[in-house]
């Protein structure tokens, strides 16, 4: 039986302006740091699976609860709501009491694919304050050595794919964080975002690794990458308490799959193509990318017209992440003081929220709630699995 | 096949949400009744030639009802005999979506429609529905299939009739709404409120915010708000949710946990002889004036609790629980 460990804790976020945000968030060590969003779960359909909890927050109660995963038990009992003393509602299934308490939920996924796991206790708080994460549920044949096996909703379901990334949605409002850090009233009306995630990240630090030392709270980055004719999955998981319009340039790209439920009815395939995704509240998608874009094929290089070079500006003025040459992994000349970030002549396509006030940090642009798709001449195959970004 | 009718009347009232009294504007079932929130809900068959008489307008402004989802919305009224329904005009400029109903006006105004398709559908006011439709003027229209009431029927208890997954054992409809309470009060004092500082504080079903959600139907303390949104099922059953988005915000409403079978879309079935669209979810997002219906069948018994997921609408004056939220109970 596979068992998952998770503390709730405290600690602060960064971001690229330069603020430090306080925030509540799940860890996978006991002596590890917060971390938004909390530890990927990865579990398996059919296999019996464990989550331990322990609450070190000093204030309230954390539980976690995860939607569309049912039989859930706690204790031995159906999970169930919580309530206080004077039977208000707490909790929407069995909580950890504040101060070192714990739970221990397990259940057995009936179902793979793409789910949020997140407090189901006083929910229009610690959800925002970030106690929420992604479980991905493996298909009972997954197996990732073998291309018909090594897909998101089993054999057969036209979901294999050669890298999976988790694009987790979420919003900051750094005034409501400091109310809570403060202990002032929390004042859930005042909700006015600052800060827009992916992977509780803001971009550009979107686009760093995973892992990388100077975002500790902060381990998963949120950049897409491939190489042409690759079948990329994206899972989209809506976190925070707003709907958020998630657009990849480049390429359409195909819906599978709802809130972990592939889209098809027997024989029926129900999936269809977007190129915006509202990412409502609490839900999940999943996306089949699959770049080819403009006929390209390793004989045929693009025949493109030279973008204006101003339009492949990223971040500071004479940044760009243009290769200098519209062939793929060809390299070309960049006008003498314009930094390239470009090493392999890969292409890059932005992904981002169509709600474009969002892809700010704090009203500047360009931060929040984008990235980048790679696309490269060649690639590792240990990029885009779980965990390495 | 039926002639059928349905009296309303336009009036002010009182409505209760936990920890305010609110003024709204509503419609009443009797000329002797208290407006409700939501207004009476119009239940009715396919094929039926529906009148909607609208007797008398308590405002001191015009009220009008549009049916949208309906084709062909004809009015009667007693000046102008039989005509179809359409957007009035006063020097040129639009004053209503529809034929209205002055308060000075000689008699009642009928509207005329025939159920064409089953489904479950909004009537609400036409007329400054930027504040008519916030302040009450908004229910809901049930139109069942023809064989909905014959056991031997294929269409039996279902909404939308055989072959379409819509069969069920218990049936929810559940109206949600967002209120600014400082509207009301602004727009029922005759005061001025500029609609561009809309901002909702209390968030609501079928007219209630939690706990009084989960009150019994016709509760005495809050006679204007006659609809609970308690739900009981049995393990197994089939309940039907009938979700209709009156607000003027996007919702989400989250399935307390359980998965649901999303098996229409603003009355259309998303299964039908050639094709089953119908998917999964665990919660759906509705634009304003949108409506989904979602069949749930419990695997096992619990307490759940259906809410909006988006979590800043789940409380009373920024204190949780509350808002926009019930319960779901589910005994073996």
């Amino acid at each position: 039986m596979a068992t998952v460990n998770l503390w709730a804790k405290d600690g602060y976020l960064s971001t690229p302006d330069g603020n430090s945000v306080y925030f509540w968030g799940f860890s996978a060590e006991p002596g590890g740091p917060a971390q938004l969003p909390g530890p990927h779960i990865v579990a398996r359909e059919g296999e019996a699976i464990t989550v331990n909890l322990v609450n070190t927050l000093e204030s309230e109660p954390v539980s976690i609860s995860s939607s569309g995963q049912t039989n859930v038990t706690a204790g031995g009992r159906p999970v169930g709501p919580q309530y206080g003393p004077g039977g208000e509602l707490v909790s929407f299934v069995d909580h950890a009491e504040p101060g070192g308490g714990t739970v221990s939920y397990s259940f057995t996924p009936t179902h793979p694919g793409t789910f949020l796991y997140e407090s189901g206790t006083y929910p229009h708080k610690q959800v925002p304050m970030g106690l929420y994460g992604a479980l991905i549920v493996r298909p009972s044949d997954y197996d990732p050595a073998i291309p018909a096996y090594k897909t998101a909703y089993g054999f057969g379901t036209d979901t294999e794919f050669d890298r999976e990334y988790v694009l987790i949605t979420g919003e900051i409002d750094p005034g409501l964080h400091q109310a809570v850090e403060q202990g002032w009233p929390y004042r859930i009306s005042k909700f006015k975002p600052r800060y827009w995630t992916l992977n509780g990240r803001c971009a550009p630090d979107t686009m760093f690794h995973d892992d990388v030392p100077y975002l500790p709270c902060q381990p998963y980055g949120a950049m897409v990458m491939g190489v042409p004719g690759e079948r990329i999955l994206m899972r989209y998981i809506g976190a925070g308490i707003e709907n958020h319009p998630l657009h990849p340039h480049g390429q359409h790209a195909r819906v599978v799959a709802q809130d972990g439920r592939l889209l098809r009815n027997g024989g029926t395939d129900c999936s269809f193509k977007r190129f915006t995704v509202l990412v409502g509240a609490g839900q999940t998608y999943d996306l089949m990318y699959q770049w080819s874009g403009l006929g390209y094929t390793l004989r045929s290089p693009i025949p493109t017209t030279l973008p204006n070079r101003r339009n492949m500006g990223i971040g500071e003025a004479g940044w760009t992440m243009w290769s200098g040459s519209p062939y793929l992994g060809v390299k070309g000349d960049i006008p003498v003081g314009v930094v390239s970030f470009n090493e392999f002549g890969e292409y890059y396509f932005m992904l981002h929220s169509h709600e474009e006030p969002q892809i700010t940090n704090w009203g500047e642009f360009p931060g929040g709630m984008m990235t980048m798709i790679g696309i490269y001449p060649s690639l590792n195959p240990r990029v885009g699995t779980l965990g390495m970004g | 096949m039926a002639l059928v009718v349905r009296n309303l009347w336009v009036k002010r009232g009182t409505v209760s949400l936990p920890g305010k009294t609110v003024p709204f504007w509503g419609f009443a079932p009797s000329d002797t009744a208290l407006p409700r929130l939501p207004g009476p809900t119009i239940e009715v068959t396919v094929g039926d030639m529906v009148f909607v008489v609208l007797w008398s307008n308590e405002l001191s402004e015009r009220v009008s009802i549009v049916f949208p989802g309906q084709r062909s919305v004809w009015v009667m009224s007693g000046l102008w005999g039989v005509r179809k329904a359409s957007p009035q005009y006063e020097n040129g400029r639009m004053v209503s979506l529809t034929d209205f109903l002055d308060r000075s006006a000689p008699g009642p105004i009928a509207y005329v429609f025939n159920a064409t398709r089953p489904g479950v559908y909004l009537y609400e006011s036409g007329t400054s529905p930027e504040r008519q439709v916030q302040m009450g003027l908004y229910g809901v229209i049930l139109i069942r299939p023809q064989g909905y009431s014959t056991p031997t029927d294929p269409d039996y208890k279902t909404a939308y009739g055989a072959g379409t997954g819509s069969r069920f054992d218990v049936e929810k409809t559940l109206v949600l709404a967002d209120i600014d309470t400082l509207m009301h009060e602004a727009l029922a004092s005759g005061e001025a409120y500029n609609i561009l500082d809309y901002s909702p504080d209390y968030w609501v079903m079928n007219g209630r915010s939690c706990p009084d959600t989960v009150r019994s139907d016709r509760d005495p303390a809050m006679p204007s708000q006659p609809v609970g949104s308690s739900i009981a099922a049995r393990v197994g059953q089939r309940l039907l949710l009938r979700i209709i988005n009156a607000g003027f915000q996007n919702h989400t409403l989250h399935f307390g946990g359980l998965v649901g079978r999303v098996v229409a879309g603003d009355g259309y079935p998303l299964a039908t002889r050639a094709v089953d669209a119908s998917y999964e979810k665990t919660a759906i997002t509705l634009g304003s004036g949108q409506s989904f219906d979602v069949m749930v069948t419990p695997a096992g018994p619990g307490e759940f609790y259906l809410r909006d997921r988006d979590y800043n609408h789940l409380v009373n004056r920024d204190s949780f629980p509350g808002g926009m939220m019930t319960r779901l109970d589910v005994a073996p």
